[in-house]
Formats: structure tokens, sequence, C-alpha cells
């Protein structure tokens, strides 16, 4: 059941990888980016590494957002089509 | 023409990733099939003796404050001259955020989730060396408060609420706090920020006051690395 589960959601990552690579709208991109994270926490947790779980979660779901945000709002935002 | 042009640009690129991907799984795979026991006798010793030398039951706490604690004193360096570099290139002028302003549901949600961000940044600092997390992963939490406050309010509420020049010296206090903690183990006669070596008590490992100096590193690396994060991200904020 685990490897399952496991499986799933390693297709799942290369989805929003790729999702967040080749779409048009940045913002799209951005918002991505934490999904991602919160996939990948749940990867290490199965995979028993609690440490680097807990740093991507805090670091990649929590600051970079913030941070590409705010790049975001100082930057001319233009919506591709 | 054109069009031929456009497919082989984006086929470059999908090549370049996947001839990336391709040379990674071959290392990787590499690194996963060395001789265990001719190359791996570090990690086997930080395994097995690390609880004895060290006191602390988080073995990656105990690589990062007590073997490699020269590596994290660099890597904390970094962020400072990053911080400082930063906010003396931060301008006069304050540039405001655009954008539409929030409702009321986001100002009520940050004031109910600031407390538990308060409260799960300290548990992860001063539980570092017992359970998963530490001084960086803390210290970031702590540096999300402000950050909530800037994004939610304005520039002015956060700096109100803290103010810079408090952040910069509670950042000197942890990176000068750091140095001057490593500078025990040459008084006593040791190595730099040696902590068993030196004859620091190592306590009882699983209780919270043990593992020698390594609870008192990772505070002042939370104090050093939270303050950080926000004095960079209020200057790059009110960067035009």
């Amino acid at each position: 059941m685990i490897d399952l589960i496991f499986n799933m959601l390693m297709i799942f990552l290369l989805i929003t990888a790729f999702f967040m690579v080749f779409t048009k709208d940045i913002l799209t991109s951005v918002i991505t980016l934490p999904i991602f994270g919160a996939i990948l926490v749940v990867i290490f947790v199965i995979l028993q590494a609690p440490g680097p779980a807990i740093a991507e979660a805090v670091i990649a779901s929590g600051l970079t957002t913030f941070f590409f945000v705010i790049t975001i709002n100082k930057t001319e935002y233009e919506q591709n089509e | 023409m054109n069009r031929i042009n456009v497919i082989s640009k984006k086929l470059y690129k999908i090549g370049l990733v996947v001839s990336l991907a391709i040379f990674l799984l071959f290392i990787f795979y590499d690194i996963h099939n060395l001789e265990s026991n001719s190359k791996r006798y570090l990690s086997d010793h930080y395994i097995s003796e690390g609880v004895q030398e060290t006191g602390a039951i988080n073995i990656v706490t105990s690589v990062l404050y007590d073997y490699r604690a020269f590596d994290t004193l660099g890597e904390a360096t970094v962020l400072l001259t990053a911080a400082a570099i930063l906010s003396f290139l931060v301008p006069i002028t304050k540039d405001k955020m655009r954008g539409t302003p929030f409702t009321i549901i986001v100002s009520q949600t940050t004031q109910v989730f600031i407390p538990f961000l308060a409260i799960l940044g300290m548990y992860l600092i001063f539980f570092g060396h017992l359970a998963p997390g530490g001084g960086f992963v803390g210290g970031v939490v702590i540096a999300l408060i402000p950050i909530l406050l800037t994004i939610t309010y304005r520039v002015e509420f956060s700096e109100y609420k803290f103010k810079p020049d408090k952040k910069k010296v509670s950042e000197d206090i942890g990176a000068i706090g750091f140095v001057l903690i490593g500078l025990l183990g040459i008084l006593t006669g040791s190595n730099f920020l040696a902590n068993g070596q030196a004859n620091v008590s190592l306590g009882d490992a699983g209780e919270l006051i043990s593992a020698g100096l390594i609870p008192y590193l990772n505070i002042m690396i939370g104090i050093k690395v939270g303050a950080g994060l926000a004095i960079i991200f209020n200057s790059l904020i009110k960067e035009k």
C-alpha cells in the first residue's frame, strides 16, 4: 500500500515539475512551487528523513514563495495571452 | 522557416534537461553502489559513536554543530554578509507594494497565526538536539513573523513593531555569540568549537539541558538567521 502511494506521489511530483517549467503564466508557476514542496515533504517522511522534510516545508513552501511573490510584485507583471 | 526554428529551439531545451537528468542518474547510481566498508567509515563512526561523543540524540545536529561546526560558522557568515550589504544598499525613499489591499479575513488570520509561528520556532530551536529541526529552520520560522506583518500590513507597521536597529543588534549578538562560544574551547585547552573533547559536561543524553554547548549554539544561530532574513526581506521590499 505504501509503495502504491509512494509511486503515485512520485508521478505527481513529475507532473507538477513539468507544469511549473512549461506553463505560460508566471504567477501559476510560482503558486505551483508550494504544491511541489508539499508533495516532496510527504515523500521525505515516507523515506524516514524528518529533518529535510521540516527544512523543505519551511523554506520551499514558506520563504521562497514570499520572495517570489515580492519579485513579481516589484517587476512588471504581464499576462501572456 | 520560422516555425522550424521555434521547434528546434524548444527541442534543444528539452534535450538539455534530459541529458542532464541522465548524467545525474548515472552519478547517483555510482554513488549508491560505493563499497560500504572502505569508503563509509566516517558515517559509520558518526552513527555508532555520535551519541556518546556529543550527547545529542539527533545525529544531524551532532554533525552540524559539533563535528562540522566550522562549516556552520561559514554559512552563518554568508548570511551575515548578505544582510549587511543589503541593508547598506537600501534606499532612503520607501517604495510601496502595488496591488489591491487585502480583505479583513487576511489580517484577522494573520493575528491568529503569529503566536503559533512563535511557539513553533522556539520549539524547533530549543529542541534542536533532541528532535528534527535546529537553529536554521527555527530561525526561518521566527523570520516569517515580520515577513507576514510586512506583506499583510505595510513596511511601516512591521518596522514599528520590530525596529531595524534592534534587528541589526540581535543579528550581531548571534554572530558574535557563536564565535565566543567557540572560543570557550580554546580557553580550556582544546580546539575551536570543541565540545566533548574540551571536557564540557555532556549530561544525560535525551534531556533538555544536555549535549554541552550544542543548545547554546542552536540559540545563537536561530537568533542570527531570524534577524538576518527579516532584514533581507524588508530591505528588498523597500527597493524600487
